[in-house]
């Protein structure tokens, strides 16, 4: 055994003996060797399932989410972006007021009966 | 232990799904894979069942392998990290600092008694030494890996392994030398 306080590059044998020693399994190696391999097979097939096998079982369900993600998204832009059609008050108001321009300027055809009923208010 | 090249020859075979070359690699290392996971955890059977993860998470990754360096320091290095995640589980599971007769294997007088004395004032030493310093050590001293080896294992500087091993020596061989001295 070497001086304690020496920085030394080498093994040290007869601490490395000790050591070995102390850690060395007490039972016999092949035991081991049989557990290890047991579990070979499962293993094995975990480590070999091909990418293109793991991107196949993602494609369904991936189509499914990105179409149902597509089918929000629309009904949501059509609620938000799409004008809304003009109101019975609007319809209501002074002929030469908002009223009548949110009627003209209108996309979507205004109810018949909030026309009807602006035209008899008219008179 | 086998030779570098034959090593890879192993590896080649295993990756092409020959189970008999993987388990040569398994009886090669497995003594010491189960010594440095013991270094690791103390216990044995927690280090055999380190040693397993290591083998079969080294199958999974074997295709990571660079075949340009040496397999050993590759697969310890697996083990050693199999080792410690395994420890940190079973410190989470009993939220409390090691039992000391873990270190020695735990009390079971059967094992116990097959143990010689001067084993058991070591492995309580190592213990006692934090988990990378007695890691290096072992890999240093009884496996005989080169600091810049054990350095890739532990995934720590060449100089940090230097200063480890010299610590952890100058702890044992105080032992061991006060273990010669009373036996004298």
């Amino acid at each position: 055994m070497k001086d304690s306080q020496a920085f030394d590059h080498r093994p040290d044998p007869e601490l490395g003996a000790a050591l070995r020693a102390a850690l060395e399994p007490k039972d016999d190696q092949k035991a081991f060797v049989t557990r290890v391999m047991a579990r070979y097979e499962q293993t094995w097939d975990r480590a070999t399932v091909p990418t293109l096998d793991v991107l196949a079982s993602w494609f369904r369900p991936g189509i499914a989410a990105a179409a149902a993600a597509l089918i929000v998204g629309f009904l949501f832009g059509r609620t938000v972006l799409a004008p809304a059609p003009a109101s019975f008050d609007t319809a209501m108001a002074p002929l030469e007021g908002p009223g009548l321009a949110a009627l003209v300027t209108a996309s979507d055809p205004p109810d018949a009966s909030v026309v009807l009923l602006s035209l008899v208010e008219q008179r | 232990m086998g030779s570098s090249e034959e090593d890879k020859g192993l590896v080649a075979k295993s990756l092409a799904g020959d189970r008999d070359a993987f388990g040569v690699l398994v009886e090669r290392y497995a003594q010491q894979a189960r010594r440095v996971a013991r270094a690791v955890l103390g216990d044995p059977d927690d280090a055999d069942d380190a040693a397993q993860d290591g083998f079969l998470s080294a199958l999974v990754k074997l295709a990571q392998y660079d075949t340009r360096r040496p397999f050993g320091p590759w697969l310890m290095r697996i083990v050693a990290n199999a080792a410690t995640d395994r420890r940190r589980r079973r410190n989470v599971r009993q939220a409390e600092p090691l039992d000391p007769s873990l270190v020695g294997g735990g009390p079971r007088p059967d094992a116990a008694a097959i143990r010689s004395e001067l084993g058991e004032h070591l492995r309580t030493a190592l213990g006692e030494l934090s988990e990378r310093r007695r890691t290096a050590v072992v890999l240093f001293d009884v496996e005989g890996y080169s600091h810049a080896e054990i350095a890739g294992i532990l995934g720590i500087p060449e100089g940090t392994v230097r200063s480890e091993v010299f610590h952890a020596r100058r702890r044992l061989r105080t032992l061991l030398a006060d273990w010669k001295e009373q036996g004298a």
